[in-house]
């Protein structure tokens, strides 16, 4: 089949989110660039919210445009993922950029470029082609560094970006170099024919196969931060402002994990078990590292950064050690959790550090005493991260935990558990600060906006429901054949 | 005819040229050429490929051209980028922008 009579409308959702991305865009310039503009807001939320359900209508049936791109249960639940996630990146955003601190930031453009990073995201894990890929990957990343450094008069958020554009520009450049081989050897940029030539070729290429997976394998691994490609993370977490701080941990890792599946398991999938064992090692390193330096963190949004690294630690296990669908599950259900989680104390964060005006972990003091809610909401959310019992991210933790033990990789699952049990001290050392310590004499009640309180709540109540019946998605998940799309 | 290894060979230079550029340079100006060279080491790669590789076909060409724009956007946000820190700091030696660390 050619591009011509290709079925184009499997790509439906993507083209609705570029034409009202543009249509946000347009209006912005409609209503003059500065002051604020939260219908914009709601705009873009509806418009993701439509894409959404487009997604689940026009993607629930397998099919491919001329494998190049590709619909399947894979690329629907990850578009679905994304689509929740920047909406709710939204919604934390336009309670920030309602405020007085922020008002150099223009609204409209702030908004279609965060839509844009939802259609690069939504290309990305829909692709069976490198050069789509790329081209996904690099319209999530431009409009990342974009959304970086949008305080343009803010020196941490300049500063910010120009490290996210040349450390991200390196691994773009790694990523290609890459894939370059890949197609010297195959003479096709298809995933598919690659996945089919991949297993001769290794027997013969050995070296130069290899070579391209690790030049890959950093690239991505930049994307989704693992050790040790992840010394960007801190800082650039630190210094953009606090929402896209969230999207950065949340969309575009979770992203970056769709595309390093789709890609290694359909590319490289017929030598796994040449590289399982590399992809091992960097997850428990990545685990170590993360646990232990967030260990002595005092800011906040730091603190996050390397929660996440462990994070990514924590869904890079199911990778190494189960092939196929179950492996697939347990990111998918991880990466579900992992949203929620994150997502519930961002917004938390958000409130609490624009509140004070830093993002020292003091700025949590007596926080049950100012807002109990969110206190307590963020107490979970947190608890879910550290994964303990009745909660979402214990129930996906033990599942990839017992994947591990079940691939026969136990050092790897003993690892998990122990820097699990460390990370329960950095998360309890925010909880100390809301529930143990006085609030500081400067600081009031704390009012909970609409938008907010929506974030917090759904969060909540997902991070919790699925804590309590993770079979309500499992079972879902059980029924797909992930990448069939072929 | 000239072997294929040959241009490899040559992107591979360029390769490491422009990553040791990244690494060391101060001048964030030069920084972004550098990485502008590695990029375009990858374009090498590939149309060596695509015309004298094991399987040499238009595919690669292609290619080169989304990583040529690609390249290209990537570079202008960089620069604006610059430009927005230079008014905010006077400056863009790498080593004076140290606001965030550890």
């Amino acid at each position: 089949m050619t591009a011509f009579d290709a079925n184009w409308s499997l790509m439906t959702p993507e083209i609705v989110l570029a034409a009202l991305a543009l249509l946000v865009f347009t209006i912005d310039f409609m209503t003059g660039i500065h002051g604020k503009k939260p219908f914009i807001g709601r705009l873009s939320v509806l418009s993701l919210l439509v894409t959404a359900v487009l997604v689940v209508v026009t993607n629930s049936t397998s099919g491919s445009i001329a494998e190049v791109f590709v619909v399947d249960p894979f690329a629907m639940v990850f578009k679905l993922i994304i689509l929740i996630g920047v909406a709710m990146v939204i919604l934390i955003s336009m309670n920030f950029l309602d405020r007085e601190r922020n008002a150099e930031v223009y609204q409209g453009e702030y908004y279609s470029i965060m839509l844009f990073a939802a259609l690069g995201a939504m290309i990305m894990v829909s692709s069976a082609d490198l050069i789509t890929l790329f081209i996904g990957l690099e319209i999530l990343s431009i409009s990342s560094y974009v959304l970086a450094g949008f305080k343009k008069y803010s020196r941490p958020s300049t500063e910010a970006a120009i490290k996210y554009v040349v450390l991200g520009g390196t691994a773009s450049a790694f990523i290609l170099y890459g894939m370059s081989f890949l197609y010297g050897l195959t003479g096709s940029t298809s995933l598919l024919e690659i996945g089919q030539a991949i297993p001769m070729l290794f027997e013969e290429y050995t070296f130069v196969v290899m070579m391209s997976f690790l030049f890959m394998l950093a690239g991505f691994g930049f994307k989704i931060s693992i050790v040790p490609f992840h010394m960007w993370a801190p800082d650039v977490y630190e210094g953009a402002p606090t929402p896209v701080t969230a999207f950065l941990s949340v969309v575009s890792k979770l992203a970056g994990f769709g595309i390093i599946l789709r890609v290694f398991f359909l590319g490289f999938g017929g030598v796994y078990q040449e590289w399982a064992f590399i992809i091992a090692v960097i997850a428990a390193i990545t685990m170590i590292a993360g646990n232990f330096i967030a260990l002595t963190q005092t800011n906040v949004k730091r603190l996050m950064a390397y929660s996440g690294i462990a994070q990514a630690g924590y869904l890079l296990v199911p990778v190494a050690t189960v092939v196929g669908d179950v492996g697939i599950n347990m990111i998918v259900f991880y990466s579900v959790a992992y949203l929620m989680m994150t997502l519930g104390a961002f917004a938390v964060i958000t409130l609490v550090t624009e509140d004070t005006g830093t993002s020292d972990l003091s700025s949590f003091a007596g926080l049950y005493q100012r807002a109990p809610y969110l206190a307590i909401a963020m107490t979970v959310f947190l608890v879910s991260l550290a994964g303990l019992p009745l909660t979402a991210g214990f129930i996906g933790k033990a599942y990839i935990f017992f994947g591990a033990v079940a691939g026969e990789m136990l050092w790897l699952a003993i690892i998990m558990i122990v820097t699990s049990v460390i990370s329960f001290f950095y998360y309890f050392g925010f909880i100390k600060q809301m529930f143990m310590t006085d609030p500081r004499p400067n600081d009031k009640e704390l009012a909970v906006p609409g938008s907010m309180q929506t974030v917090v709540t759904v969060s909540l109540a997902v991070t919790v429901i699925l804590g309590i019946l993770p079979g309500l998605v499992l079972d879902i998940f059980n029924t797909f054949n992930w990448m069939a799309f072929f | 005819m000239v072997p294929v290894t040959f241009f490899l060979a040559l992107a591979a230079i360029l390769f490491c040229i422009g990553l040791y550029g990244v690494l060391t340079r101060r001048h964030l100006v030069i920084v972004l050429v550098c990485i502008e060279l590695m990029l375009n080491s990858v374009n090498i790669n590939l149309v060596a490929f695509s015309a004298i590789g094991p399987f040499a076909n238009i595919t690669g060409q292609v290619f080169t051209l989304f990583v040529i724009t690609v390249a290209a956007a990537e570079a202008a946000v960089g620069l604006a980028i610059l430009i927005a820190l230079y008014r905010n700091r006077n400056s863009i030696d790498v080593i004076k922008h140290d606001l965030l660390r550890w």
